[in-house]
């Protein structure tokens, strides 16, 4: 049985203009504590086509990871336009929440995400090379498509002879390349008086 | 008789291996095999009792399904308190469940929105030791032990109070142990297995009784379970497959001498499961015929691989009744519910069957007074005890059950509080009196999120209900650093509630800060709030804090002595200053560092030999720990990187090394502990007296010794609300009045280093100052202590109208005010940075006279001479004074009027690089 259950995902700031970063606050339960982080993955789906345009918007790892239910929000930049098929731009795509355990991918989630003008006028006549400005991003958060696999658990412990618990294909080593730089690295002093807004300074 | 097969009790058609009854009778659990593990499932009672509860489809008919399990399940069994579940199986593992109580029921993500688990039953311990796969699991009576036989031969007794310590291994079978059963009286246990015996062990030495090997000499063929069950008055052992004639039978044992002279006989084959009803009934008094006192007799069930089932009475000679085709396979467990008049049979076909018996039919059931005065007669004490009223007249006379019988009342007054508490508790969404909404609002905000050592983002998720671990913690991920507190560790609630009461009475309405030790690091946070979360049981304590403890405000309280004369105008008054200090708790944690990680865990009270009690701190980092003992009880504790300091109620502060080593002997403070920082090698502390210490550990000096407060907060009304250390050594003392200062060792004073208030800040403009290249600091101490008032001074230009020539004058004062607070600060990122805004505006604004001598101070003199003070370096940063100038030409260069000036710094730094 899997030791982590997500018992909800709420998309947070949907609809939003397409330059939006993604916003989703994640709650899950978990059975035992667990000695490793969970690594959580927002993947932007650039193309149906072809998997080469999927874009890894952001990855953190969420840990630690005591028994008892959790929540966070994971927020991730929008996708780089760049990366994106000028034809596959406007309409429906697909982002996709992951969640590995020891490397070993065991739920994925699915959203419909539907990228429209707003503005009527360029509804009819859109331009020819997609103006991300006016886009206006709608997840359809009301139907998540989720996939859960079979992983094991406990590392590489000797309880697993049975390998029919093991995920056969946790390979998601594709995408890596397009963590954002922006965000500074802050590194932590241990001296920290956080007064509630200290982060305006930045 | 009424019989029902529930057809919505199943795993998906795989065998169902083991049955049994909760000890309350509202729910019941099956073993088997799952799709691809074992299976554990537990079922609601009631739709089975009732029809209408069956077809209510609000009544929820399946609570929880585990499969943790590897393999098959093949037997479950639930403690005789009905806190636990213990199941057996085929991975060799036993698992003990309990009940999550404080989660409520979740939905699955993602599927339709029916009820996945309504309860949520999770495993506190994993039991490793058997071989082979464990055939079946028993608790004692009173739940003292657990015990579990296994195809490797053996039967392992496991202590069900100390979980996975094993008491004994029983070794003697020479094939695959089967069955298990206790003694009701808590004298033996018996086991059968397939080498043709079964075997009686006693509890007191755990050797064997007695070996029964006759009656099992003509078994052929294996059956998968050997269910052997003892009576509940204890006179009779009753054995699964034995043969009589060739024909199959139940063998009976007496107690007695371990006779085997009567059998149930009439399957026709091999019996795999028996099963006393745990009541002894009387016959049935009819109406009219005399009351004539009858002979007590003992109900029992037969389940065998015939697919049928008999019930049998003791005092009958004939089975009760015969149930033929129950099933399409195999009988596999049966279990009896506590009243006797019902009984759950499952089958190897993967159903299970309900049968509800009549008083009529069984006789009435005797209650538990006639039936230790049954047990009284024959064994002449009653181990049964099942009241309180009985527990205090009965003589125990094994010191185990004593002991047991100490810890069972403890128990039991500790869980009357938790049910107590939980009940006041029953809804999660609510942490610590913030709403899991209020929570939502701002979860993005108040998330914590660092970087790893690689560069990538981690977020601690924020902790919305805790599991409750239980009374045993012992699971195999006890060693790992986690920040949990196990609820063992809470145990003495009386303790804190009386706490809690005795500080309501002491100061009402008074905001008390409980653990004023301030955050040394956004986890810090998480790590109180976690631990709160698991304290939990004390929940309406807490609620009030939470909010507190995220801007911990340490409430000074300015007492003017009673002497004061009301008259006396000139006389300062004399005030008394008092910090709060924490108060004690049992035990907390808290991370004190992220890179490395470091945890403390502190356990105050931890009893030792002779009674003494001893407090424990326990440092875990980058996996490798170390703890030491105090004799005293902990109420802060704090730590760096390189060093933990322990502030005791004995007023000692203790300092110890990152390994544990002891640093300094123990430092007697002048006052309780209010506030206790280290950062780096030092150690700052704040009395309850207002008087700030701090140490130097690696140079074993002090830097700052004993300064009152007094200065700081004479003439206001205000109250420390936050301290902090720097890395450097600097403590810093922040106000209510949002004025901070920090105490400066060389000049041996207080500084100014930030004012909310200050005009200053608001008007300066400073903002074409500020290149795009300067990485802004947010994260020094001037920074975090001005906090977000610098923004103000950025946006000051947009914002006021004052004439030209005030406001340069004020970001001048503004921009020096930073750079002597940097400097005071020791803060070198932070003088860098200020001083080249502070270079730029002189720059801009041509401020010759100031620039000159900014130039000349960096440069010093060119010729070292015995009587010069100038020292090369500027900070204990390490940044070097030329080197900043050098930095800081370009900078001058950049406005013509200043070429000379320029050339002139240029050339002499150049020859002092020729030098």
């Amino acid at each position: 049985m899997a030791k982590v259950q997500v018992l909800n995902v709420a998309v947070l700031d949907n609809p939003s203009p397409f330059g939006n970063p993604f916003q989703f606050e994640i709650t899950f339960e978990c059975m035992e504590d667990l000695p490793e982080d969970l690594e959580w993955k927002i993947i932007y789906v650039g193309s149906a086509e072809s998997e080469e345009y999927d874009q890894t918007l952001d990855s953190v790892l969420v840990g630690p990871v005591p028994a008892g239910r959790h929540m966070f929000v994971f927020q991730a930049d929008a996708p780089n336009t760049g990366l994106i098929p000028e034809s596959d731009a406007v309409g429906v795509t697909v982002a996709l929440i992951t969640c590995t355990y020891n490397g070993q991918e065991f739920i994925r989630i699915g959203y419909y995400v539907n990228n429209e003008y707003t503005d009527p006028e360029l509804r009819e006549n859109p331009p020819i090379k997609p103006d991300y400005t006016q886009l206006q991003r709608n997840i359809l958060a009301s139907n998540p498509r989720v996939t859960r696999f079979h992983i094991n658990w406990d590392g590489c412990s000797d309880k697993m002879e049975d390998s029919e618990n093991v995920d056969p294909s946790p390979n998601s080593s594709s995408s890596s390349s397009m963590v954002p730089s922006s965000c500074l690295a802050g590194k932590a002093l241990p001296v920290g008086l956080l007064s509630g807004n200290s982060m305006d300074c930045l | 008789m009424k019989l029902l097969k529930p057809s919505w009790v199943s795993h998906n058609g795989k065998p169902i291996f083991s049955v049994d009854i909760h000890p309350d009778g509202t729910k019941f659990a099956t073993g088997g095999q799952g799709e691809d593990s074992g299976k554990v499932v537990i079922w609601n009672m009631a739709p089975v009792l009732r029809e209408e509860d069956e077809k209510n489809v609000n009544i929820p008919k399946m609570l929880c399904q585990m499969d943790n399990h590897l393999a098959c399940v093949n037997c479950v069994r639930w403690s005789n308190t009905g806190l636990y579940l213990a199941s057996g199986g085929d991975d060799k593992l036993v698992m003990v469940w309990k009940r999550a109580a404080f989660i409520g029921p979740s939905t699955v993500f993602g599927s339709s929105s029916k009820l996945a688990n309504v309860e949520q039953w999770r495993c506190v311990t994993i039991l490793r030791n058997h071989t082979g796969d464990v055939m079946d699991v028993a608790w004692s009576p009173h739940d003292v032990w657990l015990a579990s036989c296994s195809v490797d031969n053996t039967i392992v007794i496991w202590n069900a109070r100390k979980f996975p310590e094993i008491v004994a291994s029983l070794k003697g079978h020479t094939g695959l142990v089967k069955g298990l059963t206790w003694d009701p009286v808590g004298k033996y246990i018996a086991s059968q297995a397939d080498d043709h015996s079964l075997k009686v062990w006693r509890t007191m030495d755990w050797q064997q009784e007695t070996n029964i090997t006759k009656p099992f000499n003509e078994c052929g063929g294996t059956t998968h379970v050997l269910r052997l069950s003892w009576s509940p008055d204890g006179q009779y052992l009753v054995s699964a497959h034995a043969m009589n004639n060739s024909g199959p039978t139940a063998q009976i044992i007496e107690r007695d001498g371990w006779k085997t002279n009567m059998d149930f006989v009439g399957h026709r084959k091999a019996v795999t499961v028996v099963k006393f009803n745990p009541k002894i009934f009387k016959k049935k008094q009819r109406n009219g015929s005399s009351p004539k006192p009858s002979c007590p007799y003992c109900c029992c069930a037969v389940g065998s691989k015939d697919r049928s089932l008999s019930v049998w009475l003791t005092s009958l000679k004939r089975p009760l009744v015969v149930i033929h085709d129950l099933f399409d396979k195999s009988i596999m467990d049966i279990s009896w519910t506590l009243n006797g008049l019902g009984i759950l049979v499952c089958s190897m076909d993967g159903t299970v069957a309900y049968l509800n018996f009549s008083q009529d039919e069984l006789g009435d059931p005797l209650n538990e007074d006639e039936k230790n005065a049954i047990h009284q007669n024959i064994y002449g004490k009653s181990l049964a005890i099942t009241t309180e009223a009985q527990l205090s007249t009965t003589i125990i006379e094994n010191p185990e059950m004593l002991k047991y019988q100490q810890e069972r009342q403890r128990a039991e007054q500790a869980n009357h509080r938790m049910t107590h508490e939980a009940q006041a508790h029953k809804l999660t969404s609510v942490v610590n009196g913030e709403s899991l909404e209020d929570i939502r609002k701002n979860l993005l905000k108040k998330q914590v999120e660092t970087r790893t050592a690689d560069g990538r983002r981690r977020i601690t998720p924020l902790c919305i209900a805790q599991l409750d671990t239980g009374p045993f913690s012992s699971s195999s991920l006890n060693g790992s650093n986690l920040l949990l507190t196990t609820s063992t560790k809470m145990e003495p609630m009386k303790a804190l509630d009386s706490r809690f009461t005795e500080r309501s009475k002491v100061m009402p309405g008074v905001t008390i800060s409980m653990f004023n030790v301030c955050l040394e690091s956004p986890f810090y946070l998480t790590g109180y709030v976690r631990v709160f979360s698991s304290n939990y049981k004390v929940g309406t304590f807490y609620q009030g804090h939470f909010l507190f403890l995220l801007s911990p405000t340490a409430h000074l309280q300015a007492t003017p002595s009673s002497e004061k004369e009301p008259c006396c105008v000139v006389a300062i008054p004399v005030a008394v200053l008092k910090l709060p200090t924490p108060t004690p708790q049992k035990a907390f944690t808290l991370q004190v560092s992220t890179e490395p990680p470091v945890y403390l865990e502190v356990e105050n009270d931890v009893s030792a030999v002779s009674g003494a009690k001893l407090s424990q701190l326990r440092c875990s980092r980058e996996g490798r720990e170390w703890d030491t003992l105090l004799p005293s009880r902990v109420i802060t504790a704090a730590g760096s990187s390189d060093v933990v300091a322990v502030a005791c109620e004995d007023r000692m502060l203790s300092v110890f090394s990152a390994c544990g080593r002891r640093l300094l002997p123990a430092i007697l403070l002048p006052a309780p502990m209010s506030a206790l920082h280290c950062a780096g090698f030092y150690v700052m502390a704040l009395t309850a007296c207002a008087t700030l210490s701090v140490w130097d550990v690696q140079k074993q000096s002090a830097v700052v010794k004993n300064e009152s407060l007094q200065t700081i907060l004479s003439g206001t009304e205000c109250t420390v609300s936050q301290s902090l250390l720097t890395q450097q050594g600097v403590p810093v003392i922040g106000l209510s009045n949002g004025k901070s200062y920090c105490f400066n060792s060389s000049l041996e004073t207080w500084n100014l280093i930030a004012d909310k208030q200050d005009s200053l800040v608001q008007c300066a403009d400073f903002k074409n100052c500020i290149s795009s290249q300067d990485a802004p600091v947010s994260q020094g101490p001037l920074a975090l202590t001005q906090g977000h008032n610098l923004n103000a001074g950025r946006l000051a230009s947009r914002l006021s109208s004052t004439p030209h020539h005030l406001q340069h004058g004020m970001t001048l004062v503004f921009l020096e005010n930073q750079l002597a607070s940097a400097l005071t600060l020791r803060s070198s990122t932070e003088y860098h940075y200020w001083l080249l805004i502070y270079a730029r505006f002189l720059v801009t604004e041509g401020s010759d006279y100031r620039l000159r001598e900014l130039c000349k101070d960096l440069l010093g003199p060119v010729h070292k001479s015995a009587g010069s003070a100038w020292e090369p370096t500027t900070l204990v940063g390490g940044l070097r004074k030329r080197d900043l100038l050098r930095e800081l030409l370009p900078v001058i260069g950049q406005n013509l009027r200043f070429q000379r000036l320029f050339t002139e710094y240029q050339d002499q730094l150049e020859l002092l690089g020729n030098k």
